[in-house]
This record gives C-alpha cells, structure tokens and sequence, in this order.
C-alpha cells in the first residue's frame, strides 16, 4: 500500500491562497488506510482550514469536500467531474498518482497535492506504517529471504552488512536493525546460509528507463509469441 | 463515489444525516421476552442520563400501569438480561419503580375522547380488565367494568398482599381510569351475558380471573381449618382478620403460597412452614420472594407431600409425606415420587392450600371451556365460540401474571377495535430482528464487571409487623450506577456499506471488546450481537463507513452542537468554552451538573453518551463556532471500558496540532477524567476556564496592537 502524510495546513493554506471555490478531494483506498486523505481526513481538513480562516480574517474560500474510491483511475474520477466544473482548484488528498491522474483528467483545472506521499509499506500497528518496498523493478527477495536491504538499509546494499552495523542495528540510528544482520539471521533459520556467499555485482540504476510502462495486453500482431 | 456536501458553515453533513434516519437496532432480549414488549432498553439509558421524566415517558408509551409493574413484574426481561453471561442482570423492574417514582408518574393526567358509540363491557376489573378499559377509552369507546368484589382490581386487589402491591399505587391506577370516562360498578356479578348484550353493550371482554383453588384431593380436606390460600388472601386484602392461631402451614410452592405464608405471619401467626413437592429449583414462585420469606422466618419443608388431615383437639394433624425427583414430565420439572414409609405428622392450627387456582365460570356465559376450566379462544382474534365476546387473562391462560395479563388487555383492546370496526385483525408486525445468540467468551472477557445494585429492603423485623412495602426505592446516585451496567444490546456498529470500507482493519485493532473480526471472503463483519454501541471505532474509522445503529445515538453529538449554535444566536453569551460532558452518572446528575448549558454564563455544554463517540472533528467544530476553550470531560473511572481516555487524548492531541498548526494555542482544548473523587476535577476545570480567560485577554490585546 502506498503510505503518505498529511502536508502541514499552512503549506496547504499558502496553496489554496490564490483559488476561492476549493473541493478537498479525498480518496478511498490507500489514503484511507494509511489516515492521510480518508473521508474522516477531509472533513478534519475541511474544518481546519475553516477555522483558520475564521480566526486568522483572510481569506474567504468555500470548501466542497468529495471522497471518491480511488484517484488513480479515470473512471472514479468521471463520477465527480460535473462536480469538479464548478470550483477553481481540486486540493487532493490522494498521493501522487492521484494528483496526476486528476491533472490529466482536468487539463483546465489547478490540481494541488494534500498530501506528500512518502513511501510504499506495511502497518506495524494501528496508525504505524513502516516502509518495504521501492518498487526497484528488480526483485532480489528470494536470496536475501523475503528482506529487502533496497528499502530496510540505510544504504540501500546488496552484499552487506556494512562495517556500520553495531548489535544488530544501523549506525544510522539506534532504533533501526540493520537489514543484513535480519538477512543473516533469517537464511540461518531457513538453512539457505549459502547465499550469502552470492555475490551481486552494482545495479545500474541509469539504465533503468522512467517513466515505466507495464502491459499485460497480448499483441495483436502475435510476434511476441515466436 | 460516495460524497458529503457541506452546505452550512459549520460543517455538519446535515443531508447525511437525514438520509440516514433508519433505525437498524436490533430488538433486545429483555424487550423480546416481555409481555408488553416494553422499550427496556431505551428507559434503562434515560434513567443512566438521569433523564427521569423521558424514561417514565418512553415506560408510559408501553404499559398502561407502569407504577403497578414497577412492584409486582415477575421481570422475564432480567432473566433474559445478557448482563447474566457477565455477572448479573440489570435489576430493570427496580429501575422502572425508580422512573416511575421520580419522574412524577402520579401526576400523569389520563383523558380520553369519546369518539365511538358502541359501548364494551369488561367483566372483571384485573389487571387485563383494567389495561382492556385503559385502552378502548383511548380508543373512544365507552366501557362499563363489572366487578364482583366491592373493591377494583382483580387479583391485584384480592390476591397480591399490601407488602407487595401498596393500595395507593394500586388506587392511583384505578382513579385514572375514572377520570378517562371509564364507567366502573362494584359488587356487580355478571351472571349472564345475553343480559349486557340486552343492555346495548356491543361486545364483551371477559376476564373473571382465575380464583377458584385447586382442591389437593385428599382425605380430610373439608375439615375445618383447612383454608384454601386464594379465599385466605381475599379476605385479608379485602379488609377481614382471620384468626389461624399459632401454627400454621401452607402447601404449595408458587408465588400465591409464599404471599399466604407471609400474610399469615403478618397476622401475628407465630410459626409458619410451607410444604412444597419438590426441591427449591423447581419452586414457580419469584426467587426473591422465597428468599425474602426465610429471611422473615419461614420454614420451607421441600420434598414435602401432605396425604391426609385429621382434625383433633381443636387442631390439625396433618400427615405428610416425603419424595424424591423422579423422570421430568410433561412440564419439564422432574416429577416427585413418594418415598414409601417416610411418612411423618405435624400439628397445625390451620392448614392454607395453594396448589394452583382455576376460573370459575358462570354456566350462563354460555362460552366453551377447555382444558383447567378456562375459557377457549382464538389465540389471535381472542375470539370465544360466541359472537362478540372476547376473553382474556388468567381466565384464558390459568394462572400467570400481572403483566401478560396487561399483554392479554391490550391486545383484547384493538381486536374489539376491529371487531367493531368491521375489520380484519391487524397483526402487528415487529419490523426490528430480535438479537439472538450469546455473547462470546472473548467479549465478555473485555467487559468491566460491576455488580448488581439492589434496591434496599426494610429489615425482617421490620416489616414483618404489619403490611409495609417490603422494597423501597433507589436512591438516584444508585438508579443511574445500576442502570449504566446496561450493555446496550443490538445497538451497535455496523458498516454503512462494504463498498465504502476500505478494509483498513483499523475497527478491528482498536475494538475494546474484539468484537470487528474478518470472515473468510476477507470482508470486516462487526456482529450485531457482541458489539457494545462503545462509538470508538466510529470516531476512528478513516473511511467514515461505520454508524450506530440508532439514529438519535448516530447524530447526537452534532444535533447538540446544532443546537448550541441556535441557542448562541439567541443568546447575549458568545459561547466561551465548549465542554463535551459524559452524561451518564457524574455529569448527568453529580457535581458537574450545575455547568449546564448556561448556567454559568459562557459555557455550554454538549451532552454525549461516552466521550469515546466525540470525533476530532466535533472539538474544532466547537472553535469554529467561536469557543475560545474546548473540553471534553468523561467519567474516568466510572466508565464502561478502560481504554475511553486513551482515545479521547489521541483526538485532543490531535486538535492540538491542528491548533498549533492554525496558530492558536495548543492549551485552548484540553480532556478531564475524573479520579476517584470528583471534587479535584471541578477544580482542574475552574483553572482552565481561567487560562483560557488569559489566553482570550492575550489575544484580543495582541489584536488591539496590530491594528
């Protein structure tokens, strides 16, 4: 799932500054899930910025506030379209590909980001989220145990641990277990010690081309199947 | 796609929440069990918000004699109570007497139109009698009651002892039905109904009771000193003063056998034993009474048969003798077999027998009778083989009680309605589903345990004397302790719609109770029947995709807030401080009470039943509208759950973000619990109120600066 946070009010308020008709637009998915732009979260939102508003005399926006089931598809996004031609700025509270979505849905309409999306990961507990993946394109889990030391190491290396790692955590903090020691740790118990001993030579992150596409449509043309 | 537009300036979803007027309760057991299938629910949380004279209301709404029941209900409703599976069952009858005390039940003025011509006659002024005439009046027919005795009432007048059933309550009820135009004749006996019909009556509801005793069917039965235990009690309640002497026995295990034995030692009686069949499990009478008459010194010999009485000297040799259970029979009670040679005697001046009573119909009723004498109805138009005549009550049943006869009146009310209407009886049709099934061992694990509070009870000695009520009232600190142990069954959460929850399981980890739980397609299910109606998922849930089920609970807080804000507009006072207060026990009727809305000028107050159901929302609300203060005060250690203050700190620190974020002080909201006294809390209450009246100086001085 894709985590975010919620931007600070006053960044979001020097956003707004310039549009009268706002609709807080929330989304249903991951936002909920991760308490950032739920429809809990958008009229939490909605009541803040009205009391600063209020209290703070400037400013005379009126808000609409919308959550639909997900930002990232154009269909759900049609569902509010007739809603969306009345205001002058969608303030979403989706993550960036929501906000993107709606900007290319909306040519003619200001799109402002709610949220900073942050990374994509797990609950540790209620209203705890820990980072696990970042979507490198490469997966190496099945040799370093279902453990990405991509995300979970603060260097991001392939063959640790590096000379950093103090008990079982990063140098980087404290708090932080080093991912290669869990590697270490978790091949020890599977009994598949050996791969450590693999080698993996630098990725060249150069060469992997963005934006990415992915397809599952089989050609027309049937060359692939040759 | 699902929406909330906000159309007023303060953001309540007011289309929202008309939309969402449905009431998805479940009917719960106590309510599924009762006769009068009485709101139990609903009053037991009005009294818990000390909202006395709202729950006599909703009590009134359902039973016609509310003060009569609230002395006399066998209460079904607590032995259904779920609170059993915890510790012990809401004591509700006590709670009823309560409300009906306390809220002024005495001086509910009952008036009736009369809009009908046919005239009903009821013969018999019981319990069924009395809530028959009580609603044809309200109906707007005019009705004529036939009594017998000289005195209304039926076997609430001649069966049920002054102990339990004081003669003023019993006489306020009877006055009512006066002043509503209900034509009452005592020392009437109807012997024929041909006659009423001659007399213009268009239909009959007959409801004579059933005060005829079982005879035991043993030898020297007829002897004198042998008294049948219903003649005993009518002539004692109807003013006589048998004189039994000093020993006395009873024989019989049910309630008319425990009243005989009590009113026998209220007659001075030295020594008072009563013979029942079987063990004390078996026993029909009410397990308070039973426990009530030892306690007063009553021998009860169980096991115990009497065979033969012999009279002797003035005096009764009765021979009794003893059983063992045996197979269950056709009742489900194990049956008592004689053991052979335990047979031993006892003297006794006079022996009362109360096995059990049956109708004792007129021959001239012409209507058929069936099994134990009692009269043969349709059991849904309550119909008897004759036309226009109804019956109903224990001459229909046999022996029951007060409040399925009161069952037994009204439903005899609106079918005479339809029969004089010319109209097919109306089944009424429950639309709520009636709650079923246990609470889980998980659950019940998760719930505070807090003992059953009784109502005080005159000491042994001290009501033996004479015929006082035995039980007195509650105090009101006790009433709404009591009535808060209510678990609120069928209440609770449940998920607007799958469609909406975006399975975020954040319902599931939080429930204080374990209650949300995941089924095997992967779906969140909060099943009706464990949830507890606590609101903190509610307030919780990111996706807004869970209500309760009621839905004055669901908009409550904001229908409040509403409320205020018309109020405010109205008022000289801006509203200063905004304080979200618990409503039940402390702040509902203790020492908080006195910052009800207004009376201390600037501060309102939101009443919310639990403040776990008080949204992060709600608090910034409160500022928008223009508190320079908001507070939430729950009842700390008296509440329900022991995670309520965790939650609502999690909100309040979260509007203190939001706070600091917008630029006002993060101090202006701030949560109370209260400790074990809660003379400290007002106090903590009375230094916020003063930094906020710093804080408001500051910021208006700044203001005055600036420009």
């Amino acid at each position: 799932m894709i985590v975010a946070e919620q931007k600070h009010l006053e960044e979001i308020r020097r956003m707004i500054a310039p549009y009268d008709k706002v609709v807080i637009l929330g989304c249903g998915t991951c936002m909920t899930v991760c308490d950032a732009g739920g429809e809990r979260e958008v009229s939490f939102l909605h009541s803040a910025l009205r009391l600063a508003q209020a209290k703070s005399g400037d400013g005379t926006h009126s808000f609409l506030e919308y959550t639909v089931k997900r930002q990232c598809d154009p269909e759900f996004i049609d569902l509010i379209a007739d809603k969306v031609s009345e205001v002058d700025a969608i303030l979403s509270l989706g993550c960036g590909i929501g906000v993107q979505a709606l900007a290319e849905r909306f040519p003619d309409m200001t799109v402002l980001p709610g949220v900073n999306t942050s990374f994509m990961g797990m609950a540790k507990e209620s209203g705890v989220w820990d980072e696990r993946c970042a979507a490198c394109g490469d997966c190496r889990l099945e040799a370093t145990a279902g453990i990405c030391p991509i995300t979970r190491c603060t260097k991001g290396i392939l063959n640790g641990p590096c000379a950093g790692t103090k008990n079982g955590k990063c140098e980087a903090s404290k708090d932080m277990d080093c991912a290669w020691i869990l590697i270490y740790k978790r091949l020890e118990r599977l009994q598949q010690l050996e791969k450590m001993r693999r080698y993996y030579p630098p990725r060249n992150f150069r060469a992997i081309p963005r934006p990415k596409r992915i397809t599952s449509k089989i050609s027309s043309t049937g060359e692939e199947n040759g | 796609m699902y929406s909330s537009t906000t159309d007023n300036a303060w953001g309540y979803q007011t289309d929202k929440v008309k939309k969402s007027s449905f009431d998805h309760s479940l009917m719960p057991p106590c309510q599924a069990v009762c006769p009068l299938r009485m709101e139990i629910r609903e009053y037991v949380d009005l009294v818990a918000q000390g909202r006395i004279m709202e729950a006599l209301r909703v009590i009134r709404d359902g039973n016609p004699f509310p003060s009569i029941c609230a002395y006399v209900c066998t209460h079904p409703c607590e032995e259904a109570c779920r609170r059993n599976q915890v510790d012990k069952p809401i004591a509700i009858r006590a709670l009823k007497r309560f409300a009906v005390e306390f809220g002024g039940d005495r001086m509910v003025y009952a008036e009736a139109d009369t809009t009908h011509s046919e005239k009903v006659a009821i013969v018999g002024s019981g319990p069924a009698g009395m809530a028959c005439a009580y609603y044809l009046r309200k109906l707007g027919y005019p009705v004529t009651v036939f009594e017998a005795h000289s005195e209304v009432g039926g076997m609430l007048r001649v069966g049920i002892p002054q102990y339990r059933l004081p003669r003023e309550v019993l006489n306020t009820e009877v006055q009512r039905l006066a002043q509503m135009g209900v034509e009452i004749r005592t020392n009437t006996r109807v012997v024929s109904l041909d006659l009423l019909f001659d007399m213009g009556y268009k239909a009959v509801f007959i409801t004579i009771g059933a005060h005829q005793s079982i005879r035991m069917g043993i030898e020297g039965e007829d002897s004198p000193g042998v008294i049948d235990g219903a003649t005993f009690l009518r002539e004692v309640n109807l003013g006589l003063k048998p004189s039994l002497g000093e020993r006395v026995a009873v024989v019989g295990g049910g309630n008319v056998a425990i009243d005989a034995a009590r009113t026998a030692l209220r007659l001075g009686v030295r020594k008072v034993s009563i013979f029942y069949r079987r063990s004390r499990a078996e026993m029909p009478a009410d397990p308070s009474e039973i426990e009530q008459a030892l306690e007063e010194g009553i021998n009860i010999l169980f096991l115990v048969a009497p065979i033969r009485v012999k009279r002797r000297n003035a005096r009764l040799s009765v021979t009794c003798i003893k059983m063992e259970l045996g197979e269950p029979d056709a009742s489900g009670r194990r049956q008592p077999v004689p053991i052979k040679g335990s047979e031993f005697n006892r003297q006794v001046d006079a022996l009362l027998t109360a096995i059990g009573q049956a109708p004792q119909m007129p021959s001239d009723f012409k209507v058929r009778i069936g099994r134990g004498s009692t009269i043969q109805v349709d059991p849904v138009t309550l119909t008897t083989n004759r036309v226009g005549v109804f019956a109903g009550g224990d001459a229909v049943t046999g022996p029951a009680t007060v409040t399925q006869a009161l069952g037994a009146g009204r439903l005899a009310a609106s079918r005479i309605d339809d029969y004089l209407r010319h109209r097919y009886p109306r089944v009424e049709k429950e639309t709520r589903e009636v709650l079923v099934g246990d609470l889980l061992p998980e659950t019940i694990e998760m719930i505070r345990k807090i003992g059953r509070l009784e109502p005080p009870i005159l000491s042994p000695e001290a009501r033996t004397g004479d015929f006082k009520a035995v039980e007195l009232v509650y105090d009101w600190t006790t009433a709404v302790n009591e009535s808060r142990r209510c678990l609120r069954c069928g209440m609770g959460a449940e998920i607007t719609s799958q469609d909406k929850c975006a399975t975020c399981l954040t319902c599931l980890r939080i429930c204080p109770y374990n209650v949300p739980h995941l089924d095997a397609s992967g779906a969140i299910q909060i099943p009706s029947d464990q949830c507890l109606a606590c609101g903190i998922c509610i307030a919780e849930c990111p996706a807004k995709a869970i209500i309760l089920r009621k839905p004055y609970d669901r908009r409550q807080i904001t229908e409040e807030l509403h409320h205020i804000l018309k109020s405010a507009a109205e008022s000289k006072f801006k509203p200063f401080i905004v304080g979200f207060c618990c409503q039940y026990g402390l702040f509902g009727t203790g020492t908080l009470s006195g910052l009800w809305r207004e009376s201390v000028a600037g501060i309102w107050i939101v009443p919310v039943l639990c403040v776990a159901r008080v949204e992060a929302d709600h608090l910034l609300s409160a500022f928008e509208m223009g508190a320079e203060g908001v507070f939430i005060a729950g009842c700390g250690e008296q509440c329900a759950r022991e995670n309520t203050a965790y939650w609502v700190n999690q909100r309040v620190g979260k509007v203190r973000k939001a706070l600091m974020q917008i630029g006002l002080q993060p101090e202006r909201v701030r949560a109370f619990t209260s400790g074990a006294t809660d003379v400290e809390i007002s106090k903590e209450l009375d230094t916020f109120i003063e930094q906020i009246g710093g804080l408001y100086l500051t910021s208006t001085i700044m203001q005055e600066v600036k420009s």
